[in-house]
């Protein structure tokens, strides 16, 4: 030993460190580079995931069809027919009788059978209250619900009309305005995208590293690594930096193809998105890497990040179901979820122009998950052979 | 070549794969256990009903009639009050950092307004990021103030002398589903769910595994012709996917109350023409990857917006003519239809051969292209 090298002095040692992080990171650029059919996955995925989402999720119904069954036959009950019929909500498809909407349930071609008992017209020209009969497929609750709600709404609206009364004349005594923030025109992309986003952030940074990692073990080129001066902290931060910069890339892609495609606004600071997005990567690489170094395994890899990151991304995070209507145990369990915070924080810097000072608590718990996970993972990786 | 019989192959090839997967746990774990959790998890989470949404009172009145107003609008339960708050601006702002994802607003005299008839106007103020949670709050409070303010009218005319109108309204009847309860719908959306990720995933990176250990190649210098081969492989998946079906089945009727009104046999055949396609897309798959990472990414690829676009999350009802159009192919869509017609409908061949005619096509079609692909790549 020289002495040159006792008295090593710390600068130089982290010099020669980052030497080292830098060799392991263009290693692994180069394979993630040889392998462009990876790559293109990856990049792909996101903007074909996103153009889906923003077009094919959305939980406004319109046309629904509906069978009516006029037991009346009278012109107040063809009136109603057709009042149904015009909104554009509601496409009368079968006037068939009650006892057939069953039938049409079940064959998928009515979610609903109105019923229009005799005697409606003598009643409305009575003065009485009438009711209408309304059979609902219940098999989709959310279908059911908005044929209930859209057909109590325009037969509300329409029944001054129906009774024969001047509506101009009628002057509502008490009304309601309702103003939405935010999103007045209530489209679905607007909510969905900075969901998608944590659920495409996850899926890149988790399964991507967990794979490229077990992989190595599976081959048994880790040993090789182990063979070399290179550090274990060198080695894990040298294999996260480049899915760091690929799962950036996968932000950036989703943040613009959003913005483009579906006018997202971007009303907070776009410094507050990236570090949010930041330090979720950094705690999903974490993960990734805690995956591998437990299951070692690209197979079962796969499915402890399904289960233990994708899934609770999808349920638990309130990308498309509300925390809030969960039972207490999994709202509990949605706290440990990085990606409810990522989720709640980017609505709030996109949507609603919040800063740090109202996300300062996502943006705290996604460190602690992240230090903690990065902790884990570590301790776990130990530079021997199994 | 007079080789065993292809019984015999495929008993041979069958038991193999019987065995590795059986006796490596983790494997069994996934394919058995996962499910079962995702099951549990997703039936849990999982409530399209909206409810309790947090709602700022602003009662600039202050009188009887408002007080007594915001009491009985939140008393169905859909909104909940939050807190109050003293002008609109101040309920904006919870609004903003997530306090309340909405707010009513009392205007002043609202009170002294109604009895002197003149027109009151009440103001509602809705978080919209939710558009979901934003509609049914903005309809629950429509609906209250429509229903007081035609009470109102019908309290004047009688005072005036006047003849009340007469009125029509609907009286909903739920069939199937009367509490409207989310998890009868979505358990078999689940299954079908479960099933297209454990069977296809393990397909496409079993093999590509395979061929990146090289086994393959040593199987291939045996006897063994590929068609019989692959027959071997794929038996035990058909045979654990009918097993979770059937799991699967059983937890979300003692748990979660689904009912079971039709034959568990068209079940049985709608899985086994299911699994067709999804084993079918593993294989193709595995035929376009050279590494299991490619398996994995092109299995979601795949996956991802089958499950988006069967109906499972969302209705197909609501989206685009053109995106409808594109689920015809969609195999987890027809399955998904199978599952809750067997189940919830008690729907039996008469109803659902269309989507039972669909799914044996797609597979057909799937199946034929992956076995080709496959024949042409290892002669």
């Amino acid at each position: 030993m020289s002495l040159d090298e006792i008295q090593d002095t710390g600068a130089q040692r982290l010099r020669r460190s980052l030497i080292r992080i830098g060799a392991m990171a263009a290693k692994e650029t180069i394979h993630v580079r040889r392998d462009p059919r990876t790559l293109a996955l990856a990049l792909a995925m996101p903007v074909a995931l996103l153009f889906l989402f923003g077009y094919g999720v959305s939980t406004d119904l319109d046309h629904l069809p509906l069978s009516v069954a006029d037991q009346d036959g009278s012109d107040v009950s063809r009136e109603l027919t057709r009042t149904l019929g015009a909104s554009g909500e509601i496409d009368v498809v079968s006037r068939t009788a009650a006892e057939n909407a069953e039938n049409l349930f079940r064959k998928n071609h009515a979610v609903g059978a109105v019923v229009i008992p005799s005697g409606l017209a003598a009643d409305v020209a009575a003065g009485k209250r009438t009711k209408v009969q309304l059979l609902v497929d219940g098999s989709d609750p959310v279908v059911a619900n908005q044929v209930i709600s859209k057909v109590d709404a325009i037969l509300r609206a329409a029944s001054p009309r129906l009774a024969g009364l001047d509506v101009v004349r009628l002057e509502p005594p008490l009304s309601v305005k309702v103003w939405t923030l935010y999103n007045p025109e209530g489209r679905s992309a607007l909510f969905m995208v900075p969901g998608l986003t944590a659920l495409l952030l996850a899926i890149t940074a988790v399964m991507l590293t967990a794979l490229a990692i077990a992989g190595e073990w599976e081959r048994g080129s880790m040993e090789q690594l182990f063979a070399t001066p290179v550090g274990r902290f060198e080695i894990i931060l040298g294999k996260l930096l480049p899915y760091l910069v690929l799962g950036f890339l996968a932000l950036l892609l989703v943040l613009a193809f959003g913005m483009v495609a579906f006018d997202l606004p971007v009303r907070g600071r776009l410094w507050v998105v990236f570090l949010l997005g930041f330090v979720f990567l950094a705690g999903m690489l974490g993960q990734g890497l805690l995956i591998s170094v437990v299951t070692k395994n690209q197979l079962v890899a796969t499915q402890a990040g399904a289960l233990s990151a994708l899934l609770p991304s999808v349920i638990l995070s309130g990308m498309i179901f509300p925390i809030d209507n969960m039972p207490l145990l999994l709202q509990l369990l949605s706290r440990l979820i990085p990606a409810r915070y990522l989720v709640h924080g980017l609505r709030g810097v996109l949507l609603k122009g919040n800063g740090l000072d109202v996300l300062w608590p996502d943006l705290l718990a996604m460190c602690i998950f992240t230090a903690f996970i990065l902790a884990i993972a570590t301790a776990r990786f130990q530079r021997r052979l199994a | 070549m007079t080789g065993p019989s292809p019984r015999l192959q495929v008993a041979a090839v069958f038991r193999k794969e019987v065995r590795q997967t059986v006796r490596d746990r983790r494997i069994m774990f996934m394919v058995v256990a996962a499910p079962m959790v995702q099951t549990l998890i997703f039936g849990f989470a999982v409530d399209f009903d909206v409810d309790k949404v947090p709602t700022e009172v602003v009662d600039l009145d202050r009188s009887a009639e408002s007080r007594e107003h915001a009491r009985r609008l939140l008393a169905d339960g859909t909104l909940l009050r939050s807190g109050e708050s003293s002008s609109a601006e101040e309920a904006s702002r919870k609004i903003d950092v997530g306090l309340a994802a909405a707010a009513v607003v009392m205007p002043r005299r609202l009170g002294s307004d109604l009895v002197a008839r003149r027109p009151a106007e009440v103001q509602v103020i809705l978080d919209g990021t939710d558009p979901n949670r934003a509609s049914i709050a903005g309809a629950a409070a429509s609906r209250y103030f429509g229903e007081r303010g035609e009470e109102l009218m019908r309290e004047r005319l009688r005072a005036a002398g006047l003849r009340e109108p007469g009125q029509v309204e609907s009286v909903p009847r739920v069939a199937y589903n009367p509490r409207l309860k989310t998890a009868p719908y979505l358990v078999p959306g689940i299954a079908a769910t479960l099933l297209v990720i454990v069977t296809t995933l393990v397909t496409a990176m079993g093999l590509s595994r395979e061929r990146e250990n090289g086994t393959m190649e040593q199987v291939l210098v045996t006897p063994i012709r590929p068609l019989w081969l692959l027959l071997g492989k794929l038996l035990p998946f058909l045979l654990i996917g009918l097993l979770d079906m059937g799991l699967l089945i059983g937890v979300g009727t003692w748990v979660f109350e689904v009912p079971l009104r039709g034959s568990l046999l068209v079940a049985g055949v709608g899985v086994a023409l299911y699994l067709f396609s999804t084993l079918g897309v593993g294989l193709l798959i595995s035929t376009v990857s050279q590494t299991q990472q490619q398996a994995f990414l092109g299995g979601f690829l795949f996956m991802l917006p089958a499950i988006l676009l069967s109906g499972i999350m969302t209705p197909i009802r609501a989206m685009p003519d053109w995106l409808q159009a594109i689920t015809y192919v969609n195999p987890v869509r027809h399955f998904a239809e199978v599952m809750r017609g067997v189940l919830l409908h008690g729907s039996g061949l008469e109803d659902l051969w269309f989507q039972l005619a669909l799914l044996a096509f797609l597979g057909a079609a799937i199946m034929g292209l992956a076995v080709a692909r496959f024949r042409t790549q290892i002669a």
